[in-house]
């Protein structure tokens, strides 16, 4: 079993993340954490969103980019491969997350790219099954792609891999729908290691937040928590949310479980749905049903920069 | 829908302290050899030029 486990994370940039997923999901399917909301139209969506981009897209962009780049950059083939190891993974870590970050906010905040990202939050469950859920303009768009191609061109494919390991794992775990991060925030003696913790990655209770249907919960944070690998980003730049809770209810409240073709390839394929953000003619963004709130920016936050009152504050019920 | 001014502002100060933090590792990294006196990049092309010199015997 160990020895499984073992060739599971020595092979997790081939073979190794998608078993790691199945066990994952298959452990979430049996525990019910799906509560009947994996419907026909979900289910076709979830499954191409999971296999397009790892058959089509992502093979096209490194076949492609590896063919352009020496033709744009000739000089530049393994010029950086006297780059230490550990410095490559501490300089393409911070890169390529921070540019994440960018990519996934930028999409939330700038209304005409909201409609790319939607599907990935149209999800009314968190869990395996989603985690991979996106509109092909925006995977196609993915700055990680990229990167990656850009990065073994030059010499630093080692550190690149190494990082996007990492990363998966702790993306994977942050969907998940197993609260695998509870136990640090009820028990007492592991307080300080869960204030480290969600306070540098990513972790189900504010990821979830970030895929929560309502911020009317005080929990939810839905225009925040953008993080995916590192959350100190949200900390840095003052849109981070912590709780220590889970949100009752996920995805949009404009949600009209559109139709899947819809959702992966809006605007080539619009939905009938009327009124719909992805129909013709449909809205950029959908009028919230309900009064946000805003935690973070409001303007009557006392103190000197309110994006810190998350650092230092400790939620109400560990206090 | 245009974007609330607001949010455009902070987008522009933030991506301003991003671009620090994306030079941060490397200035780091650059000072690190500095002060130790290594030179990775030296011993890369010196490997090079012996491979160079090797290939043509």
């Amino acid at each position: 079993m160990i020895k499984f486990f073992e060739s599971v994370f020595e092979n997790l940039s081939t073979w190794g993340l998608p078993v790691f997923m199945l066990i994952l999901g298959v452990i979430e399917f049996s525990l019910g954490l799906y509560k009947k909301h994996w419907s026909k139209n979900e289910r076709i969506l979830d499954i191409v969103c999971y296999t397009v981009p790892k058959i089509v897209v992502r093979p096209l962009v490194a076949y492609f980019g590896l063919k352009f780049l020496p033709l744009a950059l000739p000089g530049f083939k393994a010029a950086f491969d006297w780059v230490p190891f550990w410095w490559g993974f501490f300089i393409i870590a911070i890169a390529d997350d921070l540019t994440q970050y960018w990519y996934h906010r930028l999409h939330h905040e700038v209304p005409f790219l909201w409609r790319f990202h939607r599907t990935h939050h149209s999800a009314p469950y968190m869990g395996m099954a989603m985690a991979s859920r996106q509109n092909i303009i925006y995977t196609i768009f993915f700055s990680q792609t990229y990167l990656t191609t850009a990065l073994v061109y030059i010499g630093l494919g080692y550190p690149a891999l190494f990082v996007k390991g990492i990363k998966s794992i702790i993306t994977t775990l942050a969907h998940s729908s197993i609260p695998w991060d509870k136990p640090f925030y009820e028990k007492k003696w592991l307080h300080p290691m869960a204030w480290v913790l969600e306070r540098t990655i990513s972790t189900p209770a504010t990821h979830h937040a970030h895929h929560a249907d309502s911020n009317d919960d005080g929990v939810g944070h839905y225009k925040g928590n953008f993080g995916n690998m590192f959350f100190i980003w949200d900390i840095i730049f003052g849109t981070g949310l912590i709780t220590r809770k889970y949100p009752s209810g996920y995805g949009v409240k404009s949600y009209q479980q559109e139709e899947w073709y819809a959702q992966f390839m809006w605007p080539i394929f619009k939905s009938k749905k009327e009124g719909s953000e992805l129909a013709h003619n449909g809205p950029m963004v959908a009028e919230d049903p309900v009064q946000e709130k805003h935690f973070l920016h409001d303007e009557d936050l006392p103190s000197f920069n309110p994006a810190w009152k998350s650092v230092f504050t400790i939620p109400k019920s560990q206090a | 829908m245009k974007m609330e001014p607001k949010i455009a502002q902070r987008i522009v100060k933030n991506v301003l302290l991003s671009l620090f933090i994306y030079a941060l590792p490397i200035v780091l990294m650059l000072l690190t050899f500095y002060f130790s006196g290594e030179r990775p990049w030296k011993k890369q092309n010196n490997s090079n030029t012996e491979k160079q010199i090797s290939d043509k015997k």
